[in-house]
């Protein structure tokens, strides 16, 4: 008798690659056209933008696309060399229009098209092809092709806000607000300048293309459970942990249930959870290596939101998690073969949120103490005048010279501002000089939209040199 | 050409044994430092290789480490007190990377692998690959570091007082180069990495 001998696997499942990467499409679909509906069809009816202007985020996703193919093609055809039908035959295993449209997706609306082209052949290359195609890369491609657009060409981004809510809303992004607000406020301060908890979840606030409708997302994440595309563990313990940690935090500050809800809704959060972090090739096998990278997902996002100056937090988290997938599926099949080493792992997840929960409600209450972030270096008297030398916490740190005579600052030259990414818009505004005609009244002066941190540097300036103005006097 | 090529990138510390890139990473950010990096690198392999070539019959194996690291915080001291003297802007932009050559991988290790045990004259040749090796490499990644990070070339600055000129060539300026990313470590890292696959697909085609 003859065996027939072959390898593994045996049990074929109906759930093939190419039909996942189909239904994650069709999930992403209706996110799509909520954005365009936004972000193009009541620009150009509601302003006065022209057509091609408020076309601009579907030339976004169409670019990203093209550009996500064809240099996929170009390396199979220059760097391996393949003949023109096996390029073909690879490419159509290789999915690259996932991150494609993902990167198109977390990107601001203003993006110009051609960063866009770089970002999208930067993914491909690096952070797909490079580690040997499709299934072998270590980070999400999108992400990288996102960070590296974010690092390099920051200041062209632009601002999260499209042209209609340029002209309705005052001011920033909600995270960018609520960092500016040092992380506590009223819900008045933080959630009424952008409508209601509702307006959140439908998504009609400003964000990058994708992220702001919550309630698609949602749907989408109950399609992709119940066709089992997604491991629905990552997001579920993802999404709770960022919960647990702000409630936390609001029950310890005095804000209500409100917050936590806010800080799932806004930014990137979701959309990261159930796209991102679930990405099948860079996220964990095993149950509770899932579990256990979605709750470090959540510490680090929150530690990221409220210890640094990023206010979003999302991306930068997911890409480093991805790193450490090994070793939580090492965990999840060491728990898996002992059950009691389960104990273990709590106690470290407990000490982790109950750590990072402790350290952000100590930066809280500390931050509220000193209020103007502007240190005055050295102080020069010449004739009437007094000339100062400051720094203040923009974006970075803002160095400056301020000329003041007679209790009446004349000018503010500024020295260094190599921190602030957003300058551009401050220096078409004549921000500074602005700021001297009204010094007298300087809360009335509105930030400048895209840039707000550096708008309150130069504020703070001005603040705090009156005051120590009148300090002398008395 | 072809001797030349393989003489530099066989075996070079920096592509194919991945030594002492802690200053590679670091200091690359203009031309100039990288290449007066490289250069001091040459000197201070070549002085050390041949004095642990000379001792090498006294020293007994089980303190070989202290006593080369001592031979080569001696010759970087000795350095460090020269570019200090002649350059201080110099001096300032290498920081602690300077005195950190001492516990440099390059130099320890070609002291321990090779020099402990070989003739003055053949250490003496070894060195010279090894540190022409790692002055190219540098030198390579430090130019495409400056031009593509901040758009220029230095070639004199820092070491003007010492030659009475100064020779900056401005290239681009415009939206798309220079680009930040290429003056963080992750961009030296990522410069590395091609640098390092085209000069081994390249060796390998000679051979």
């Amino acid at each position: 008798m003859k065996f027939k001998v072959s390898n593994g696997p045996f049990v074929k499942s109906s759930n093939s690659t190419s039909k996942m990467m189909t239904r994650l499409l069709i999930a992403l679909i209706p996110i799509i056209c909520l954005s365009i509906l936004k972000n193009t069809i009541i620009v150009y009816f509601y302003t006065d933008a022209t057509l091609l202007e408020s076309l601009h985020p579907i030339f976004m996703i169409i670019l990203s696309i093209i550009t996500s193919y064809v240099s996929e093609l170009l390396y199979f055809k220059f760097i391996l060399k393949y003949k023109i039908a096996d390029c073909i035959h690879e490419l159509s295993k290789s999915f690259s229009i996932i991150p494609g449209v993902l990167l198109s997706l977390v990107l601001p609306v203003s993006t110009p098209l051609w960063v866009i082209v770089f970002g999208a052949f930067f993914a491909n290359i690096f952070g797909k092809m490079i580690y040997g195609g499709f299934g072998q890369n270590i980070f999400n491609p999108a992400l990288i092709g996102y960070l590296f657009i974010s690092a390099s060409y920051s200041s062209l981004i632009g601002s999260h806000l499209n042209l209609y809510e340029l002209d309705t809303l005052a001011g920033a992004t909600p995270l960018t607000n609520l960092a500016s607000l040092n992380y506590v406020g009223s819900y008045d301060e933080i959630v009424s300048g952008y409508g209601s908890l509702l307006n959140f979840f439908v998504g009609s606030i400003p964000g990058s293309l994708g992220e702001v409708s919550k309630m698609l997302i949602i749907f989408a994440f109950v399609y992709l459970t119940i066709t089992k595309t997604i491991k629905y563990l990552i997001p579920i313990f993802y999404v709770g942990t960022v919960f647990v940690i702000t409630y936390v935090v609001s029950l310890f500050t005095d804000m209500g249930i409100w917050y936590p809800i806010f800080h799932i809704l806004s930014g990137g959060l979701l959309f990261g959870a159930v796209f991102m972090a679930t990405d099948p090739v860079t996220s964990p096998i095993t149950k509770f290596g899932q579990i256990f990278h979605g709750i470090c997902l959540g510490v680090l996002t929150v530690s990221l939101r409220f210890f640094t100056s990023y206010p979003e937090g999302v991306m930068t988290s997911i890409l480093f998690m991805n790193m450490f997938v090994p070793l939580c599926d090492k965990i999840g099949l060491s728990v898996k073969n002992n059950l009691k080493k389960v104990w273990i792992y709590i106690l470290v997840i407990v000490i982790f949120i109950s750590m990072t929960s402790y350290f952000i409600i100590n930066k809280i209450s500390y931050k509220e103490e000193n209020k103007i972030p502007v240190n005055i270096l050295e102080t020069k008297k010449e004739g009437d005048k007094t000339i100062y030398n400051v720094s203040s916490k923009g974006w970075g740190l803002i160095k400056a010279t301020v000329t003041v005579e007679n209790g009446e600052i004349i000018s503010i030259d500024i020295t260094d501002k190599s921190g602030e990414t957003q300058w551009s818009e401050l220096e078409k505004n004549d921000y500074a000089n602005k700021a001297i005609e009204y010094q007298d009244n300087i809360d009335s002066l509105d930030a400048v939209s895209g840039s707000t941190f550096s708008s309150d540097g130069i504020k703070n300036i001005i603040k705090k040199i009156l005051e120590s103005e009148l300090n002398n006097e008395k | 050409m072809r001797k030349i090529f393989k003489f530099l990138f066989n075996d070079n510390p920096i592509l194919i044994f991945t030594l002492g890139l802690c200053s590679v990473l670091a200091i690359t950010t203009t031309f100039e430092k990288s290449y007066i990096m490289g250069i001091i690198i040459l000197i201070v392999l070549i002085l050390c290789n041949i004095i642990t070539s000379i001792i090498k019959k006294i020293v007994k194996e089980e303190i070989r480490i202290p006593v080369y690291i001592i031979i080569i915080a001696t010759i970087i001291t000795i350095i460090q007190i020269f570019i200090s003297r002649y350059s201080p802007n110099l001096y300032k932009a290498f920081g602690i990377y300077l005195p950190l050559l001492t516990v440099n991988c390059v130099l320890l290790g070609s002291c321990l692998s090779y020099a402990s045990s070989h003739s003055i004259k053949d250490s003496f040749l070894n060195a010279l690959k090894n540190g022409l090796g790692y002055l190219v490499v540098i030198s390579i990644i430090g130019f495409l570091r400056e031009l593509l990070g901040s758009g220029k070339i230095t070639i004199m600055n820092d070491i003007s007082l010492l030659t009475g000129y100064r020779f900056i060539i401005d290239v681009f300026n415009n939206d798309i180069l220079p680009n930040k990313i290429f003056l963080t470590s992750g961009g030296a890292f990522i410069l590395l990495g091609l640098v390092m696959g085209i000069i081994r697909k390249l060796n390998r085609g000679d051979n």
